[in-house]
């Protein structure tokens, strides 16, 4: 079974006032598999958070139709399967951490002892039981992105769908919800999740679709997508500069050609992470 | 794990009640309706103090002349506050749902549209009947207050009545007062108000479901009220119209509402008109918040 399945699934907008119609998405056929991360890329304005929109009833299809384990999108039952996060989610900023997680906690069905123990799961799992007692309008972005994904997990869905989970987050915050959203996986949960920071979907997805003007235009397993089958690449420690040629003979020898010769580079992110880790008086604003 | 597709996902008071809760809440920890509920509570109860100025020398009817200020004077107060409370604050409540983005993470949740729908209206009523209540805890102690020294006065009157002629005036006059402090129509009158209220509300939110703009919102609903006063007055200039009043009978008569210059005039306000206009007033916001749901029900967010 599918998590998620759309049929020739599109969407026109009404502009209003003779402006015409707005053609969001036209004719997707998404599949999600159970248990996979799928990444959902495009440009701003491309119908990514149309399509999550349109899964979850929000807004409805021109044509086409959508399904969530195989129960159709437009029934309110098929929202028991599913939990959302909202792009730049702000919530009810009057509420502390953990007054949120009971309020949808209990619109979900929860109540008396079993909602203090999800809500105490949540908070520890997201890295805010400290910050638990704290007015969300005193949370940083980060934090915000992490209660947002608390809410989207209350009722245990299997599916997550996260409109931009990482969007605006510190390259530490952004670290720990990719860690989150890997832990999910772990869980065996799906998560579909929309972004335009690729080098972030990279590490968390599986499968990865781009959408541009409404239409899919690639999609595919991440590994074989940015893999490159007709190039090989070896990285050797420690060889004298009377190696490097002997190496570069040997592989002219074998019918190979050698394009390019380079030292690694590390990204920027990862000198980042270490530079915070290597700082004694910690990182950031966490808790 | 059970197979969604047999599942049901049904009406449920429960999440109405927690919708409404959280909006409660939300309103309460927002300063700004303290704010507005304390400056009310410290003007009514300073009615008191006002009522002592300008009404000359104290004896029976200057007594009566100064409850019946207070009363007038209270009742506005509540009135035009509560006004204030209800058409701001249901008005930002579906544009602030929408800019927080909550209004995705609750519909995203097993909730229906319409329970949402209750449960934003029911937390605006609630968060009515608290500011009037309190309101008119402060009005009751105002006229207590006041009531209670004029009683006092109104006794030694009567000790004091050199006949006996003299002493059954004074004593009419002390029941006459007792009467003006412990007056029933008091509650009718604040009954009405929250009535109202809730009315004004409920229009108020029936703007929000179609428009986004909180200033709009309060706008139309500022509007509505105002035209809501004028609606009597008018249905008699034009009686013999029909299509104008035909679009008359679509904007409530606030007018309804109002008793206290009734009651200030003496004149009795009888349970079955209460009654009446409060059935006349739950029928219309009944009538608002269906048209509402068949608004947003249909509107994508």
């Amino acid at each position: 079974m599918d998590a998620i399945r759309t049929e020739n699934l599109t969407k026109r907008y009404n502009l209003g006032w003779g402006r015409g119609r707005l053609l969001a998405l036209d004719g997707l056929n998404l599949r999600v598999r159970e248990g996979e991360v799928y990444g959902l890329l495009g440009p701003n304005g491309s119908g990514k958070s149309t399509t999550l929109k349109l899964i979850l009833d929000l807004v409805w299809p021109t044509s086409g139709a959508a399904w969530i384990f195989d129960v159709p999108c437009d029934k309110v039952v098929s929202r028991l399967r599913v939990g959302f996060l909202p792009e730049n989610p702000y919530f009810y900023k009057y509420l502390t951490g953990a007054e949120t997680l009971e309020f949808y906690g209990r619109l979900c069905g929860l109540s008396g002892a079993a909602l203090r123990k999800r809500t105490e799961e949540l908070l520890e799992l997201v890295g805010l039981t400290r910050a638990r007692d704290r007015r969300l309008s005193g949370y940083s972005k980060g934090m915000l992105q992490r209660i947002g994904l608390a809410q989207a997990l209350v009722h245990d869905p299997k599916l997550l769908l996260l409109d931009e989970p990482t969007a605006g987050v510190d390259p530490i915050g952004s670290k720990d919800i990719r860690d989150l959203i890997l832990r999910l996986k772990g869980m065996g949960k799906t998560v579909l999740l929309s972004s335009h920071l690729l080098s972030q979907v990279q590490d968390v997805c599986d499968r990865i679709g781009v959408l541009n003007l409404g239409k899919m235009i690639l999609e595919g397993e991440v590994n074989q997508l940015v893999s490159d089958q007709q190039r090989l690449s070896f990285t050797v420690q420690e060889l004298p500069e009377t190696g490097r040629a002997a190496v570069e003979a040997a592989v002219a020898a074998a019918g190979g050609a050698v394009v390019s010769v380079e030292h690694p580079q590390t990204t920027l992110e990862t000198l980042f992470l270490d530079a915070l880790r290597k700082d004694k008086r910690g990182a950031g604003d966490h808790d | 794990m059970t197979d969604a597709r047999h599942e049901w996902v049904g009406f449920s008071p429960r999440r109405v009640w927690m919708i409404a809760v959280n909006t409660l809440t939300e309103s309460v920890r927002q300063k700004v309706y303290l704010i507005l509920i304390l400056f009310a509570l410290v003007l009514i109860s300073s009615a008191s103090f006002f009522s002592q100025f300008g009404f000359g020398e104290m004896g029976g009817q200057e007594s009566l002349e100064q409850l019946k200020f207070i009363k007038d004077f209270c009742l506005g107060a509540i009135s035009v506050f509560g006004m204030l409370i209800a058409i701001v604050g249901t008005a930002q409540l579906i544009p602030n749902e929408l800019e927080n983005r909550t209004i995705y993470t609750i519909l995203s949740k097993p909730v229906r549209r319409v329970e949402f729908l209750l449960g934003k209206y029911a937390g605006s009523a609630l968060l009515m009947l608290v500011s009037v209540v309190m309101m008119s805890l402060m009005f009751g102690a105002a006229l207590k207050f006041k009531g209670d020294n004029h009683l006092k006065m109104a006794r030694q009157e009567v000790s004091r009545a050199p006949d006996a002629n003299a002493a059954e005036d004074a004593m009419r006059q002390l029941q006459k007062i007792h009467a003006a402090v412990y007056d029933p129509d008091v509650v009718k009158a604040l009954v009405l108000v929250f009535v109202k209220l809730a009315l004004l509300a409920a229009i108020t939110l029936l703007v929000s479901t179609f428009s986004t703009s909180m200033v709009f919102n309060v706008a139309v609903a500022l509007l509505i009220f105002f035209a809501g006063h004028l609606v009597g007055p008018a249905k008699e200039k034009w009686r013999e119209n029909s299509g104008a009043q035909f679009v008359l009978t679509l904007i409530p008569d606030l007018s309804v509402f109002n008793v206290a210059d009734d009651m200030i005039l003496g004149h009795a306000i009888p349970w079955l008109y209460v009654a009446k206009v409060a059935m006349y007033g739950t029928v219309y916001i009944v009538c608002v918040i269906a048209a509402s749901h068949f608004i947003f029900a249909d509107r994508e967010i």
